[in-house]
């Protein structure tokens, strides 16, 4: 495939265009179950009338797993906010509405959201002490257990803008069920990594459009704190550790 | 043995779900053991247990810190001795084995038996103290406890538990009898909290979730935010050196210590001045900001900061203070929970806020209980003597600890500010906080309490007018107490037309003048009296102002005088509430009013039927809407009863036969009645003779037998007496309908449905019998027997001589001219049986139906209907 048709490279996979097909594709690194798994997530979201880029294929391309959807034509989410900062409100208002109509859809068969939190502490080990694992599970464990379809890694660079105003949702990777709370965590988490200023602004949003007390999706925050600390990013690491470094009354 | 059996299999280490299974097995054959333990084994194994743990606390305070990095030795040393010392003082003679209670009057045992395995949940703030607490609180209620430490603090919670579980072991407790998780995990707390009986959770909110999720009975406690008034009353020195003892008690990890001083008005710039003065630190400018940051991180408190000193926390938020600091104190303006120094802290950092006045203070501090202290602590420092503020705080506060001039931390656990508040270290926070219990956790919530209740009977009674007199010929004696010796004034005579016009009133009128007592007469009363004639009368009472009322007549009379009493007596009194049905006269809802308080009610009958001389009955019409109501309670009572015959002897025969079959009715009823005492037996008894040989002459022969009358005065009196105590019965119910929706006279009433009733009753297998505790099976053929038998009728066995009481009373109702059936009465075919169904119901909502011996099904009292109409 030539190189003029990548859109997107990450550390092990390759996003290129081939005319009105995206292909992602995997590197050996990746496991199977994992590309399956995000077919099969994507899949299954198609099913809730989410507007979505359709999957067409799943197949091996030069001997590698590639994931074959449609292609969106469009701007990210992202670009846009970066270009035209003086229209961040107004895009932000769109993004959260974007977000609260996924969190409006059911898609039964997904993982869920708690298990995978749950997978996510636990594998936190030796980053995190026992005693610091064991109260991150207990808060998690009391958590309530909805069914909400959540996007997993719901941020502005996996929203696509059309020409028209139509956005569309990429990424279903980390999608499950579960808590929207636990999801607007992570999307505030994913800001405050890079903005605080955008990050609030995200919050104070997503719960006066939900009507959500802050301190509901507060709480998330050391769990979704604890989860992006797998990704083992040295930079964020301080910063991560800060967030879940907390405790309840006792 | 078995139980060394069990205990060998068990692993030393707990660190697994099959350690723990075997372990809880162990434990749970311990506790069985344990449960058979005396009071006084089980009190010395806590006093053994208390006095071991009493000796390590300094070894436990100092690993505690050790462990857990946080708080102050010396402090946790006085926990420790708290914990085993006043919880050892607090229960030393608590009964908790066996009967604890005791009334053999009331025939009350209360039976105090162990739940069986405790599942503790043990904080990191406190984690020895609350081991000990624990530990000692189920020694002494003889049950088994399983701890599941936080990893935090595993080792000196550990260690604290064995300290316990060693001295009680040598003492004499089941080896294993306390039990702990050795390597903590979320899971195994999960199983523990599933596996256990009861769970005593003390721990954040996600433990209490947990232990509340867990399906099983769980005493959890939950966040404290206690908010501090100081009223511009108090006494400024004591307010702010509490809250300072408090506040720095264990660097602030107490629970229910303060979080925000509120201060009232002009006394902020003196309670600033005496916190500086006293060593804590007012946070300036920016410093505010730093500090907010560092306590509080996206709405939840920073780890590093619990249980550290106040220049700790300082030096990490970069402020500067000097290293004594005892507080940092913010100075905020906003309850929100946006605000940091809004939450709670567990450190010695403190929020302080100015209030406008009292309401203003109240106000905030209700918005920091909902912001996270719901059912916890609250406290007020006050001026003694200001209980109207007190009151007023105590109302609005939403925790379970409202706390007057007391040191939050300390006085919250109890018995150190208070000594009738219990010494604990899990404080219930009520159903605002999601927990079970609200008030401090004990012993009494370790134990279930079996009630033995042996069967009792109800206490009965004998009441009657305090003065009864009968004799022919009595009326004027009797009249002459009124004036002679109660001096009464005036008198008000209520009768009836018919009596009036012939002269029944004179004589009375006539000894009253006698004695120069005024007096008047209302003589408006009709049959079936009415409530607008009541309340005429009363209005004629009203202006005349008597001292004594005089009922002439017969039940109508009677009645009519009873309601225009209470009306003259009570003009606000309620009759729907008066009249309001009763299962027990003396457990009723609505409390009559007191009578007698203006007027002495005399009774004097002129027929000898209803006995309403001598009972606490009446019943009155209301004209407009036909409702009647019944009226009974001993306040209806009469006060005189003056029974003399020669106002009988000139009855016609149709009200000699009628009101004398209701005579015989209601001894008949009152001698079956579940609630027949041998106090009423005999009345009854002798009224039941007394119609049987009398009332055919005294109808026959009227005045001409003044003996016969005088003697039917007398039964009728005598019944009146049994049925006002022992109450009546299902005949009367029916009579009572049968009458409303059918005109037959009362008495007719009775007669026509009295030897069905009587069949019925004397059912050996009824299908439902009354409930009264004296009634203990069914005996209604037995009672009618010993009628029989006292009237000399005697079977060749009791269904025989039933027979021939039933007999005796059809031939007695043949030679007094009533009639066998309904039918024979001209009710109409077609109107009884569609009212039936209507008449069925409310005879059976009668309230004399309660006391009848056979509690009917409603087809039986339609059927019982039926036989009466057709006469089989």
């Amino acid at each position: 495939m030539a190189e003029l048709n990548v859109i997107a490279k990450r550390a092990n996979k390759t996003i290129y265009r081939d005319g009105d097909k995206a292909v992602k594709v995997f590197d050996d690194t990746f496991p199977k179950s994992d590309i399956l798994n995000e077919a099969l997530n994507q899949a299954r979201v198609e099913e809730t009338g989410l507007n979505i880029p359709k999957l067409l294929e799943v197949s091996k391309k030069d001997g590698q797993w590639a994931i074959v959807s449609e292609f969106v034509e469009g701007k990210t989410m992202e670009q846009l906010m970066d270009e035209n900062p003086d229209k961040l409100e107004e895009y932000m208002e769109q993004f959260v509405d974007l977000q609260l109509e996924m969190h409006s859809k059911k898609c039964p068969l997904l993982n869920k959201l708690k298990d995978k939190m749950n997978r996510k502490i636990n594998i936190t080990f030796p980053v995190l002490d026992a005693t610091v694992r064991y109260d991150l599970l207990t808060r998690l464990d009391s958590m309530p257990k909805h069914t909400k379809l959540c996007h997993g890694d719901f941020n502005p660079s996996n929203i696509i803008v059309g020409a028209d105003g139509t956005m569309s949702i990429l990424d279903w990777s980390h999608a499950t069920q579960g808590n929207a709370s636990a999801d607007a965590a992570r999307t505030y988490l994913l800001f405050s990594l890079k903005d605080e200023k955008k990050a609030e602004l995200y919050l104070n949003m997503f719960c006066k459009k939900s009507d959500t007390a802050k301190q509901y999706v507060q709480q998330w925050l050391p769990i979704v704190a604890a989860s992006q600390l797998t990704k083992s990013v040295e930079s964020e690491k301080e910063f991560l550790l800060k967030w879940i470094d907390v405790v309840d009354y006792q | 043995m078995a139980k060394k059996e069990t205990t060998a299999n068990v692993p030393a280490i707990i660190d697994s779900v099959e350690a723990l299974n075997a372990k809880l097995a162990a434990m749970r054959e311990a506790q069985k053991v344990f449960a058979t333990y005396t009071q006084e084994q089980v009190d010395k194994i806590f006093f053994e247990a208390a006095m071991a743990a009493n000796m390590m606390r300094i070894p436990l305070a100092k690993q505690a810190v050790a462990e857990t990095g946080m708080g102050v030795i010396e402090d946790k040393v006085i926990k420790n001795h708290y914990a085993a010392e006043y919880i050892y003082n607090a229960y030393k003679s608590t009964k908790t084995c066996g009967v604890i209670e005791e009334d053999p009057a009331f025939g009350i045992k209360k039976v105090a038996e162990p739940l069986g395995l405790i599942a503790a949940v043990i904080p990191t703030t406190n984690p020895t103290s609350t081991a000990i607490f624990k530990t000692l609180i189920s020694l002494k209620t003889r049950n088994a406890i399983i701890i599941s430490p936080h990893p935090r603090a595993k080792d000196c919670t550990i260690a604290a538990a064995k300290v316990v579980l060693d001295a009680a072991v040598k003492a004499g407790a089941p080896e294993g009898i306390i039990g702990w998780i050795d390597v903590p995990s979320l899971e195994l707390t999960n199983e523990v909290m599933k596996a256990a009986d009861c769970i005593l959770a003390t721990g954040g909110p996600g433990m209490v979730k947990a232990a509340y999720s867990s399906g099983k009975p769980a005493l959890g406690v939950g966040a404290g935010n206690t908010p501090v008034i100081i009223d511009d009353t108090a006494d400024v020195k004591l307010a702010v050196n509490s809250i300072i003892h408090s506040k720095t008690f264990d660097n602030g990890m107490i629970c229910a210590s303060e979080q925000s001083v509120t201060v009232v008005g002009n006394l902020y710039d003196e309670v600033k001045k005496e916190f500086l003065a006293r060593g804590c630190y007012f946070l300036k400018g920016e410093e505010l900001d730093k500090v907010r940051k560092t306590i509080i991180i996206n709405g939840a408190l920073n780890a590093k900061i619990v249980g550290q000193s106040a220049y700790t926390i300082a030096k990490l938020a970069g402020v500067n203070v000097p290293e004594t600091t005892k507080i940092l104190i913010g100075e905020v303006e906003s309850v929100d929970i946006s605000e940091e120094f809004a939450h709670e802290k567990l450190s010695p950092v403190l929020a302080m806020y100015k209030a406008k006045d009292f309401d203003d203070a109240i106000a905030k501090a209700e918005q920091l209980v909902a912001d996270g202290g719901y059912g916890h602590t609250s406290s007020l420092y006050i001026h003694p003597a200001q209980s109207e503020k007190i009151a007023k705080h105590a109302a609005a506060m939403k925790t379970c600890r409202v706390l007057i001039n007391t040191p939050a931390a300390q006085g919250g656990i109890g018995d150190l500010y208070n000594f009738k508040l219990a010494p604990s270290l899990t404080l219930g926070c009520g159903s605002w906080g999601g927990n079970s219990v609200s008030e401090n956790v004990g012993v009494k919530h370790l134990i279930n309490i079996k009630t033995v209740a042996e069967r009792r009977e109800n206490m009965l009674w004998f009441r009657t007018p305090e003065k009864v007199y009968f004799k022919k010929g009595c009326m004027p004696v009797a009249l002459d107490e009124l004036g002679t010796i109660m001096n009464k004034k005036k008198a008000f005579i209520v009768t009836d037309t018919f009596l009036y016009k012939n002269g029944y009133v004179h004589p009375i009128e006539e000894k009253l003048d006698q004695m120069g007592i005024q007096h008047t007469c209302f003589y408006d009363v009709a049959p079936d009296p009415t409530l607008g004639c009541a309340m005429e009368g009363a209005k004629a009472m009203k202006d005349f102002e008597p001292d004594t009322i005089i009922a002439l007549g017969g039940g109508s009379a009677m009645d009519a005088a009873k309601i225009m009493w209470v009306l003259y007596e009570h003009p606000e009194a309620d009759f729907m509430r008066m009249a309001m049905d009763f299962m027990d006269i003396r457990k009723r809802v609505y409390t009559f009013p007191k009578m007698g308080e203006k007027a002495y009610f005399v009774a004097i009958p002129t027929s000898s039927g209803t006995g309403s001389e001598v009972t606490p009955f009446a019943i009155i019409t209301d004209e407009k809407t036909g409702v009647k109501y019944p009226l009974a309670d001993y306040e209806l009572m009469p006060n005189m009863a003056i029974v003399d015959a020669d106002n009988m002897m000139s009855q016609p025969k149709g009200l000699t036969s009628a009101s004398g079959i209701d005579v015989m009715t209601h001894a008949l009823e009152a001698y079956v009645s579940i609630m027949a005492t041998d106090y009423t037996d005999g009345l009854a008894l002798k009224a039941i003779k007394n119609v049987f040989k009398y009332l055919p002459s005294a109808y026959e022969n009227g005045a001409a037998d003044p003996i016969a009358r005088e003697k039917m005065a007398d039964a009728a009196c005598m019944a009146g007496m049994a049925f006002a105590n022992a109450f009546l019965g299902l005949n009367h119910s029916m009579a009572h309908k049968l009458g409303a929706f059918h005109h037959l006279p009362h008495g007719i009433a009775n007669a026509v449905i009295l030897t069905e009733v009587i069949r019925y009753n004397a059912a050996d297998v009824p299908t439902k019998m009354g409930t009264f505790s004296q009634y203990q099976y069914p005996h209604a053929k037995e009672r009618y027997v010993e009628i029989a038998n006292y009237m000399g009728l005697c079977g060749k066995n009791d269904d025989e001589t039933l027979e021939m009481l039933i007999q005796a009373l059809e031939d007695l109702k043949a030679k007094i001219g009533i009639k066998k059936t309904i039918r024979d009465y001209g009710v109409d075919e077609k109107y009884f049986l569609d009212t039936l169904d209507d008449m069925v119901e409310q005879a059976f909502n009668d309230q004399c139906t309660g006391a009848n011996p056979r509690y009917p099904l409603m087809k039986e009292i339609k059927e019982l209907y039926l036989k009466a109409y057709y006469g089989k």
